[in-house]
């Protein structure tokens, strides 16, 4: 994004310092032609690599992408993907957000699309966050001008805004331009010093190698050493990951990376023919987000990850997070550039060290009968991870507590949508009752699983029956076939309103939990930000 | 409500909300990151958290939603931005099959 980068290669670096800046200088004039060639029939120049509305906005890379794509869709734009990528790229690094900017919204870039919205302006949310994400404005920057032509272009483009719930017992336009567009100008402002202060940051080192730890939902939780080439354009890498799953199952693949803005890292990784996006944030030298099927978003898993540095290192996660008190087991430390006698906490012992790299340390561990609470294990001199010691499972929640499965499939064009679920134990804490201030997370621990119908409708409707199956073991719901189904009352759709049942076993004690899931119809229109 | 009346389950089902005051905690529970449960009905969450007051199956009056932009961050809207979506699913209750999702992906 910047011309000043420098990246460590060892020698030569003045050499590549003005190579690298000479590619980024070809870059922009090329992004800059692309606009000249194709956007100014609209668009109008106003000085120097500046156009009307173009100009005056910051987004995610993401957020470019659906901008562009909205101008192919609604004003017949003709745009190769190329093309596309190389405007994208020097949109969002001329434009884009800081990374303090995204804090907070990041789950819809991520795909996390069970997440539950709440924003503190109740305006805000009937006026924006009632039809879309309201990630979607979070994840914006305009000046009050830019955020009035939004609020036409809405008004025009779908006239019918004003007569739909929230809508039509109010003065909408009124309300939009009069305290939304102040509200959202204040809040998401074009000039913000965030914004100021990250421009000027150095360009934080990419390529090398990374330890990758994560967890997904279904399969559990993977390590995998990431290696990281730059590759032809700029800030682009290609890359190869290789490690495993706890299960013994093998996590390999390759595939390229582009960084946007200094530190939004989007990969698509090629694993078992299928394609993984990753879509993570760079900061402090660690990676962090989620990678996530591309075209099966729901299936995906949280990632973090450290890269090999001379003199530094972390532990990323311990794999599994837990051990009860009074058994023993085999842990893992992920970490990067480890080195030293492995700790986990207070009344757990390291009875062996099974085997150590300088990413990866299997220990067999015994925890003392009398052994409580959550740990931060060390490694050396190196602190980090978290480690829960428990006596017994206190309380069972489902994760998430809400979430949509969507039909699919039967000969139609949309996939079925499935939902993951996780059972989540909790531990009493010292004064040994659950639900106080004291209580602590143990980790997801495994559970049995099944569906019953949410309320007396879903009951009769026979939702359970028709709105797909639950996996007892993994806890992944399948959703049905999507289109009419005859069989059912109205011909109606195989939706349905499902409690979601966990079971978990801890030697005698048995313990429930509860969700809730709705099965719903196909979503059609699908950009990357919901 | 002081002069109409209940006549069917769903009728009945939203005075009994307006009865318990609690239509504004649905629609709260309901505000899933992108879902709408507040375009009376919403797309794939009704205003009760549930499914049965949804348009379903959804197929039925598809068009007639699509058309006047009802849903336009879940459905694409026929009147201005994609006319022809429908162009092969006329039928929607035959031809659902044929209906695309409509963002413009790269195809590599």
């Amino acid at each position: 994004m910047k011309t000043t980068i420098l990246k460590p290669f060892g020698g030569g670096l003045l050499a590549l310092a003005v190579a690298l800046a000479t590619q980024s200088a070809q870059a922009a004039s090329e992004a800059e032609k692309i606009i000249q060639d194709n956007c100014l029939a609209c668009h109008s120049e106003q000085g120097e690599s500046q156009w009307s509305r173009i100009s005056h906005q910051r987004k995610t890379p993401e957020g470019w992408l659906m901008t562009i794509a909205r101008m192919q869709v609604m004003h017949g734009l003709k745009i190769s993907d190329e093309d596309r990528r190389t405007l994208v790229k020097y949109l969002a690094d001329r434009q884009g957000l800081a990374p303090s900017e995204t804090e907070g919204a990041r789950y819809a870039l991520e795909r996390r699309l069970n997440t539950s919205e709440s924003f503190d302006s109740q305006n805000f949310t009937e006026m924006c966050a009632r039809c879309h994400s309201g990630a979607r404005v979070m994840l914006q920057r305009r000046p009050a001008s830019e955020w009035e032509h939004l609020v036409h272009f809405h008004l025009g483009q779908w006239p019918t805004t004003e007569f739909q719930a929230l809508a039509r017992d109010r003065d909408w336009l009124d309300l939009a331009l009069n305290k939304m567009v102040p509200e959202l100008a204040e809040t998401l402002p074009m000039d913000s010093a965030a914004w100021e202060q990250w421009q000027q940051q150095a360009e934080a080192p990419v390529a090398g190698e990374w330890t990758l730890a994560g967890h997904m939902p279904g399969k559990g939780a993977f390590n995998a050493r990431m290696s990281v080439t730059s590759a032809q354009g700029e800030d682009e890498y290609s890359l190869t990951l290789t490690g495993q799953y706890a299960d013994g199952s093998a996590l390999k693949g390759k595939g390229q990376a582009v960084v946007y803005t200094g530190y939004e890292w989007r990969a698509n990784v090629e694993i078992d023919g299928q394609v993984m996006r990753q879509v993570f944030a760079l900061k402090e030298g660690q990676l962090s987000g989620r990678m996530f099927l591309r075209d099966k978003d729901e299936v995906g898993a949280d990632v973090v990850a450290a890269r090999d540095a001379a003199g530094v290192s972390h532990i990323l996660a311990l794999q599994p997070a837990y051990i009860k008190a009074g058994s023993e087991a085999d842990i893992t430390i992920v970490g990067s550039g480890l080195s030293g006698l492995p700790v986990l906490g207070k009344g757990v012992d390291v009875i062996e060290v099974i085997s150590e790299s300088s990413s990866l340390i299997k220990v067999r561990a015994r925890a003392a009968g009398d052994a409580s609470g959550v740990m931060t294990p060390s490694v050396g001199s190196t602190e980090g991870g978290r480690f829960a010691v428990y006596d017994r499972i206190a309380s069972v929640k489902v994760v998430p507590e809400f979430a949509v499965a969507r039909v699919g499939g039967n000969g139609g064009s949309t996939p079925k949508v499935e939902a993951r679920f996780e059972a989540e134990a909790w531990a009493a804490g010292a004064d040994g009752k659950s639900g106080t201030a004291d209580d602590y997370r143990i980790g997801m621990v495994p559970a049995t699983w099944s569906v019953a119908p949410f309320d007396e409708v879903a009951e009769a409707d026979r939702d359970v029956h028709f709105s797909g199956r639950m996996n007892s073991a993994t806890g992944v719901f399948t959703p049905a076939a999507a289109g009419p189904n005859p069989e059912r009352r109205m011909m109606t759709n195989n939706a349905g309103n499902l409690k979601v049942q966990a079971t978990v076993q801890d030697g005698a004690d048995t313990h429930s939990a509860e969700g809730q899931m709705i099965v719903t119809v196909q979503r059609w229109n699908n950009p990357p930000i919901p | 409500m002081k002069h109409l009346k209940a006549i069917n389950n769903k009728a009945q089902l939203l005075s009994q909300a307006v009865a318990d005051d609690s239509v504004e905690e649905v629609v709260a529970m309901s505000s899933l990151a992108g879902c709408t449960a507040t375009t009376d009905p919403g797309w794939e969450i009704d205003a009760f958290g549930g499914v049965t007051s949804l348009c379903q199956p959804m197929e039925a009056d598809l068009y007639g939603c699509a058309d006047p932009c009802w849903w336009p961050a879940q459905v694409p809207d026929m009147m201005n931005t994609y006319p022809d979506w429908n162009k092969d699913a006329m039928n929607s209750k035959e031809d659902w099959r044929n209906l695309g999702t409509v963002f413009p992906k790269d195809k590599n």
